[in-house]
């Protein structure tokens, strides 16, 4: 008897895995700690409006013109949702898990973009590298020329200003159909 | 010590019921960190999480991964434990348990926060009966973040409080820099292609799975020469050896070729 169970052991060999002494082998489909980029990034805040857990915060100071991302691991629950949305690929779920810290700071990622001003009232409203990264995309689309120019234009305007200068265009609109 | 027991609101953010060691507990602490030299019994409190983690604790003293081979025991009593470790977001009904629990350790103690929710509430950080971490009510020496850790991510924190291994990561910050620009991706795959593709590789293989397709099929695509991409998707395909990637690759195909 027990030599049977000597044999089967034998046969079976060691289970445990050597991980802490050698790297361990993960599954293709893991996802580590999110991968960010902040070279492509473009602070456009897709990830954060994504993140359940709001692991992923941009915070904006309209007084400095700096848009902050921020990535907390300590509440990252690796749903890979940031990874979906990201349309410059810019976040990427790596394979790395060996997360823990002592020190929560140490958990914190932050990059600092800049705010473009608008071109009419001067008051910070969109990232640069944003704005930027629409034109491109403008110009890679099948519209005419004359239009991706205008469009590029009205990228320096504020939401606000433009706003504002719709409704006199609005009201005379309305003056000629009530004529 | 402060009483658990006072009548005062519960708050978030920097809590005013924090603990205090003394010098004493706090030198023995730092040897304990340092140079412990002896097995050490783990004692599990769990504050209101979703077991998750539990099943990850007990994964990791398995035989496969087996963290006994480093002396780490879990025990079934605070009074035994020289490591607490702290699960769950920290409900406001398991604050004065998980307290109890503290008081009860000897000193000198670990405490560890494990999980996303034990690090800082996770995804319940800001409900309304959720205190948001076990840093909130007692003083944490390690934080193992992950929803939950994996066992190997497990070891790791555990090897870490204990001084075998160093912590990996750092602190970073990036300031953007005068040149720097992102350009859309694919710029060669007409952009209505592109999106069309996107969406249709995300309805079969779902968010995650689906963009990835979506990526590794438009970096085929790219080159625009029929013969090219007929060659290059079949040594893809047989590269991943995968009958649902096939069947998503050839719709995607049949839509590409329809334009």
């Amino acid at each position: 008897m027990v030599l049977k169970l000597l044999k089967e052991v034998l046969r079976v060999g060691e289970a445990t895995l050597p991980y802490p002494f050698e790297p361990i082998d993960l599954a293709p489909g893991f996802r580590g700690k999110p991968q960010h980029d902040p070279e492509l990034c473009i602070a456009c805040a897709a990830c954060a409006t994504a993140c359940p857990p709001n692991a992923l915060t941009i915070t904006t100071d309209l007084d400095q013109g700096i848009q902050r991302w921020s990535l907390f691991v300590g509440r990252c629950i690796y749903c890979a949702r940031c990874e979906e949305v990201c349309p410059t690929g810019a976040i990427k779920l790596s394979q790395f898990f060996e997360t823990a810290v002592m020190n929560k700071d140490d958990l914190f990622e932050h990059a600092d973009y800049f705010l473009a001003a608008c071109k009419k009232c001067g008051r910070y409203f969109a990232p640069a590298k944003e704005l930027d990264y629409v034109y491109a995309v403008l110009q890679r689309s099948n519209l005419p020329v004359e239009q991706i120019e205008f469009e590029r234009k009205l990228l320096g305007l504020c939401p606000d200003c433009k706003r504002k200068n719709d409704i006199p265009k609005l009201l005379e609109v309305y003056s000629e159909i009530e004529r | 010590m402060n009483s658990p027991f006072r009548k005062q609101p519960a708050i978030k953010g920097e809590s005013k019921y924090a603990i205090h060691i003394d010098q004493q507990a706090a030198q023995l602490k730092g040897v304990l960190l340092n140079d412990i030299r002896r097995s050490v019994f783990v004692y599990r409190v769990d504050c209101g999480g979703c077991n998750g983690c539990e099943i990850e604790i007990f994964a990791a003293i398995t035989p496969l991964f087996d963290v006994e081979r480093f002396g780490i025991k879990v025990v079934s009593s605070p009074r035994h434990a020289d490591i607490l470790v702290y699960t769950g977001a920290v409900t406001r009904s398991m604050r004065i348990p998980a307290l109890r629990a503290y008081h009860a350790a000897p000193d000198p103690k670990i405490c560890v926060a494990y999980g996303a929710c034990g690090s800082s509430g996770g995804i319940f950080h800001d409900l309304y009966c959720v205190w948001g971490g076990a840093d909130k009510i007692v003083p944490v020496d390690v934080y193992i973040p992950g929803c939950p850790p994996t066992p190997p991510a497990t070891i790791f924190g555990f090897a870490m409080a204990l001084g075998l291994l160093g912590q990996k990561l750092k602190k970073s910050h990036h300031q953007q820099g005068e040149n720097e620009h992102a350009l859309p991706r694919h710029p060669e795959v007409p952009l209505n292609l592109r999106i069309c593709i996107e969406r249709e590789a995300r309805r079969l293989a779902g968010y995650w799975h689906g963009r990835r397709i979506a990526d590794d099929y438009l970096e085929l695509i790219k080159s625009g020469d029929q013969n090219q991409i007929r060659k290059d998707v079949q040594t893809y395909l047989d590269q991943k050896d995968d009958p649902r990637l096939a069947e998503i690759i050839n719709r995607l195909q049949s839509m590409d070729s329809k334009g």
